[in-house]
């Protein structure tokens, strides 16, 4: 139980990997610590990164705002966890359980998920939701509501809205309300009030974030500008109107929070692809370029092939996501056709809508194309882009290689050859690229997919913690142990059997390092193109 | 291969869930997809090669979205149309209120681009004339008041679908042929259909 103190060299692993030897892998080698240093880890990018990485003036000033007079965290070390912080801050923990996982995942086994929007909004149904989530003008009008519908639950949205106003009217913001086993979380994005309210057991930091994103995606929808622009002229407009339609684009944005580490970890995942495949594909996609193209976006289901972009233009991830969450749960629009449709890319530019050509690259493939334009004019010259493309890619056979790799299933982490490891998550920071085993059997059925998610999310939560965040942690459960790590390279967390110890651990995080170095070309995309 | 030529620009008006999309899809793709209904984002292009007697002629038809939120810049889907089918739910009186006001909007932005009004669903109409919320003389009426053409369909069974696009095409064809002078036969029609594909999208 008691916790102890990780240093570089016990965690870190040693010398360079028996493999091909390239100019690229001899530098990263040779640096003195190897992978832990931004921009060297496995999984980093040769050139630029793709996406802006660093973060932008809004997610500093967010997090600023929250550290600052926000509510004390809730008593650590519950669930009996216990942790020691040393000098350092380089801190491990260990606990016997995690009980707070396991109720959890009892409670989310019992409810069925899906929009339920007739539900009664006083039936006991509709108070067990593990996470509501309200959106409402700050009028007082109602928006969205993740579950029942928003004119049964419009005087519940007026008591939120007078909680906000009282507590404005000192000058003072309300940031969260804990009481009864409830977190409930206010984000004041004016003129939006977003409310969360979470019997889970994530942070108010988290519950913060996942309100940003559906607050990014109202705006993706309409922009700030025009967001702003109608409120300003009508305080109590219905923003129902506008939003008519797109409702499930926040539902399925809300799933995808509960389930998909990407948004958890501010990353996307790559489809596993030999490199000389990845290149071909992506210089198809930067000879098939426009005046106006700013980004060209390969999607293989909900996976990343390959993103060419204007030269000094970035994508945040958060972007990258709203654009996934838009093509994913709207895909029957450009099975066939090609779409053409307005965007915003709220990180990008709060102010204006690019337009994306959206298409798969044939009915039944899972192939899809996103190319985003600046003029809203040139649908047809982005057309003739999408053709170049595919002639291009299949002139080169390289067509057929990349449906090979959609149709091949992801890794298993068996072939990892780590026995203990049951299931990872691996970020490289500098490329903002995750990787990460396919889901294990044991860990398949819905609930218990979520309930790993769950761990994650508490890890992650507990090494992003704003005043005590810690660099790793080891937790012994009944059902798993796990283990996170974080440095300024990559981020990494590991499920591992329960049976283990603490030294395997460390051991595996080694191996995993070492072979995540060996598979980086196929995993992650380490030469990324502008045009 | 190369994108399909477009001889004419279609655009799909109305109200949202009237049925647009899935007028599209019978008609290009013959089939009617039930389950949970997909609003479309922002608007979605297919280009359809149907005969005209000897000739083939390419609509390429522009799906809008329907919902208010794309109202601002409609206009870049609908420039340049040569044919608008405006479709309102004959079982629903706010969707035709709805069409009156793409009618007008037509009228003073587009004044080349031909009227079809389409009343949607109408299976349901059929299976139960109750639930029929819009009359067929009266709209009848006001289709001959603006010069519009006027169908009932169902994508569901595919009734009067494929009427409804053949008409679109045939007067397409027809107006081509009012804009070619006598004599000169074997109309050099790519000649027509390259200008007309530039202005159709790079105009202003
Ligand atoms: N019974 C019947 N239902 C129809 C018919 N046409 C469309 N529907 C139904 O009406 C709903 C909306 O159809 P869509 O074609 O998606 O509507 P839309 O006009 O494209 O809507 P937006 O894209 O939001 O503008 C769907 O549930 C369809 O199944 C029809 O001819 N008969
Ligand atoms: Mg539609």
């Amino acid at each position: 139980m008691e916790g102890d103190v990780h240093t570089h060299s016990r965690a870190s692993w040693d010398g360079p990997p028996p493999l091909p030897v390239e100019r690229l892998r001899v530098e990263r080698c040779d640096s003195p610590t190897p992978g832990l240093v931004e921009g060297t880890e496995p999984g980093a990018g040769q050139q630029a990164a793709m996406f802006v990485h660093s973060r932008s003036m809004e997610d500093l000033m967010a997090e600023e705002e929250e550290s600052r007079g926000g509510p004390q965290p809730v008593a650590e070390g519950d669930a009996g966890s216990s942790e020691t912080t040393s000098e350092s801050s380089e801190t491990s923990e260990t606990s016997e359980t995690s009980e707070k996982g396991l109720q959890a995942a009892k409670e989310r086994s019992s409810l069925a998920e899906g929009r339920t929007k007739e539900e009664d909004i006083y039936s006991e149904g509709w108070r067990s939701h593990r996470k509501h989530v309200f959106v409402l003008s700050e009028a007082g009008k109602p928006i969205y509501s993740r579950y029942g519908t928003e004119e049964a639950l419009s005087s519940t949205m007026g008591v939120m809205m007078a909680l906000v106003s009282v507590v404005e009217a000192d000058k003072n913001i309300i940031r969260s309300i804990h009481a009864d086993g409830y977190n409930m979380v206010f984000l004041s994005k004016s003129p939006l009030v977003l409310v969360a309210v979470s019997r889970t057991c994530q942070s108010d930091k988290e519950l913060i974030r996942e309100l940003q994103y559906i607050y990014y995606q109202i705006v993706s929808l309409l922009t700030l500008t025009q967001l702003n622009h109608i409120f300003q002229r009508k305080q109590n407009y219905d923003l129902r109107r506008l939003l008519a339609g797109s409702e499930h684009l926040i539902d399925s944005l809300l799933g995808r929070l509960d389930r998909d580490p990407g948004l958890l970890l501010s990353a996307v995942t790559c489809l596993p692809l030999p490199s000389s495949i990845r290149d071909a594909v992506s210089a198809a996609l930067q000879a098939a370029k426009a005046q106006s193209l700013v980004f060209s976006i390969l999607l293989a289901g909900e996976r990343l092939v390959t993103l060419v972009r204007k030269k000094d233009q970035f994508l945040h991830h958060m972007d990258l996501h709203l654009v996934f969450n838009l093509v994913c749960s709207s895909s029957s629009s450009f099975r066939d056709g090609e779409g053409w449709t307005p965007i915003c890319l709220p990180k990008f530019n709060t102010a204006g809508f690019f337009h994306a050509h959206i298409s798969y690259l044939e009915p039944a493939s899972e192939l899809c194309l996103i190319l985003v334009s600046t003029d809203r004019e040139d649908f047809f010259s982005l057309s003739d882009c999408k053709q170049r493309f595919l002639e291009r890619l299949r002139k080169r056979n390289t067509y057929q290689a990349l449906n090979e790799a959609v149709k091949t299933p992801s890794y298993s982490v068996d072939q990892v050859g780590i026995p203990e490891l049951r299931h990872f998550l691996y970020k490289s920071k500098s490329s903002g690229l995750y990787t990460s085993p396919e889901i294990p059997e044991r860990y398949r059925s819905e609930e218990e997919q979520e309930r790993l998610m769950g761990l994650y999310q508490e890890l992650h939560s507990r090494l992003h913690h704003s005043t005590r965040p810690l660099l790793s942690i080891y937790r012994c459960g009944e059902t798993e142990n796990l283990m996170a790590w974080l440095t300024s390279g990559f981020e990494l967390y590991l499920c591992l059997t329960p049976l283990g110890t603490k030294v395997q651990a460390v051991s595996a995080v080694n191996k995993l390092l070492k072979w995540i170095r060996r598979e980086e070309d196929r995993l992650f995309i380490l030469s990324p193109l502008t045009y | 291969m190369s994108a399909m030529r477009v001889d004419t620009k279609v655009v799909m008006l109305g109200k949202e869930s009237v049925g647009k999309t899935s007028l599209v899809e019978r008609y290009v793709h013959h089939r009617f997809l039930v389950g949970p209904y997909q609003n479309t984002i922002g608007a979605a292009f297919v280009a359809k090669p149907i005969h005209v007697g000897e000739k083939v002629v390419t609509l390429g038809i522009w799906d809008t979205a329907g919902s208010e939120r794309y109202e601002a810049m409609s206009r870049i889907y609908y420039r340049g149309a040569r044919a608008a089918v405006v479709c309102y739910d004959l079982t629903d009186s706010s969707s035709f209120q709805r069409a009156r006001f793409w009618v007008k909007e037509l009228q003073n932005c587009e004044e080349h681009c031909k009227i079809y009004l389409c009343g949607t669903k109408n299976d349901l109409v059929q299976a139960d004339k109750s639930v029929r919320q819009i009359d067929f003389h009266d709209t009848q009426d006001f289709a001959e008041e603006i010069g519009a053409q006027h169908f009932e369909t169902s994508s569901k069974t595919g009734n009067n679908v494929d009427e409804l696009f053949q008409k679109v095409a045939e007067d397409f064809n027809d107006s081509v042929f009012q804009l070619i002078p006598p004599g000169e036969a074997g109309v050099d029609l790519g000649q027509k259909k390259d200008s007309y594909f530039y202005s159709c999208c790079h105009n202003n």
